[in-house]
């Protein structure tokens, strides 16, 4: 490089200079697999808490009421735990390599919904018991996206937006479109293991696109470097 | 009737501090990293560590940027971050550079009618 000033005819060659100094600034900072392994790591774990932790009370007429104990007691923690751990992650990496982090917004968003997510939660599991009904398709969306799942979804697209990272939009666009479809009793999982199996093809799809995501975010990570 | 500042060149109000090729740089990775390490920059901008230095006393002496001086463990690292200064300045040199691209753009366009 020139220590010249350069002529304001350069400005083109200046503003890409300074275009590519920025994208490989975010490139060095970015550590996009671990929180994808992270989270796809906390999802595995989550899916014996939901089993055990549920209380199934099945009726004569073969209806089962159930309640999702497990979810409640495991996810919280686990998920708050996760992103101070993706958080230190990034903090320290960034550190090795010479840089500061552009994390702590996400890490932030992470436990809001996670706060939002066991509110709604225990609002449910205080208020359905006493008032059970069969809610519209549309409102189980939504209840999808307030779910753990759902919930790394959203706090992904904060972590794609500070990074500028298209591939990590893109990914999570597809991952959110999955959590947000019906799953419950998917590839007869309720028929196999009743009331219990009708919870895991959710639970599995989604650690298995992070796992998948983590893996592909690393060889790409690698083969940048 | 047409702003005074608007109707100037946008190539007469360029900083000399900033406006050079390495102190943009500087200031760009700085502003990208929150906090960048020296040794980080004078890899990415492939310079010497004494012209390195130069180029960040004339930042700091300007007051677009901050260096702090420390070690981890028993070496020392040196780390640079953006003043509030510095990030405006880095803004208004982003700014005048678009600008001067649109001018020369408008008065090819203009001569090539």
């Amino acid at each position: 490089m020139t220590t010249d000033s350069v002529p304001a005819g350069d400005a083109r060659r200046l503003l890409s200079d300074v275009r590519s100094l920025a994208h490989r600034v975010r490139q060095d900072q970015r550590l996009t697999w671990v929180a994808l392994l992270v989270l796809a790591g906390v999802t595995f774990l989550g899916i014996p808490f939901d089993w055990f932790g549920m209380k199934v009370h099945c009726l004569s007429d073969g209806s089962c009421e159930f309640a999702r104990r497990g979810v409640l007691y495991y996810w919280p923690p686990a998920l708050l735990l996760a992103y101070a751990a993706i958080a230190y992650s990034y903090v320290r990496a960034a550190r090795a390599r010479g840089l500061g982090a552009r994390v702590l917004p996400y890490a932030v968003t992470g436990a809001v919904t996670t706060v939002v997510f066991t509110a709604l939660w225990v609002a449910a599991a205080l208020y359905l018991p006493s008032h059970p009904q069969a809610f519209p398709s549309w409102v189980m969306v939504v209840d999808r996206l307030f779910s753990p799942w759902g919930m790394i979804g959203i706090a992904l697209l904060v972590l794609a937006r500070l990074e500028r990272n298209l591939p990590l939009l893109l990914f999570t666009v597809v991952y959110l479109a999955v959590m947000l479809m019906p799953l419950e009793g998917a590839f007869g999982s309720e028929t196999h293991w009743g009331t219990r199996g009708a919870f895991l093809p959710q639970q599995i799809l989604a650690g298995t696109l992070l796992l998948l995501g983590g893996i592909g975010f690393r060889r790409a990570a690698r083969r940048q470097r | 009737m047409i702003d005074e500042a608007e109707s100037s060149h946008p190539a007469t109000g360029l900083d000399e501090v900033v406006h050079q090729r390495v102190r943009l740089g500087i200031l760009t990775i700085a502003h990208e990293a929150r906090r960048v390490e020296f040794g980080y920059l004078r890899n990415q901008l492939e310079l010497t560590a004494g012209n390195l230095s130069k180029h960040l006393s004339v930042l700091e002496a300007a007051g677009l940027i901050e260096v702090e001086k420390g070690y981890e463990g028993r070496r020392g690292r040196t780390w640079i971050t953006l003043t509030p200064t510095g990030t405006a300045a880095l803004a208004a040199e982003i700014g005048r550079l678009r600008k001067l691209i649109d001018r020369i753009g408008t008065t090819i366009t203009e001569e090539d009618r």
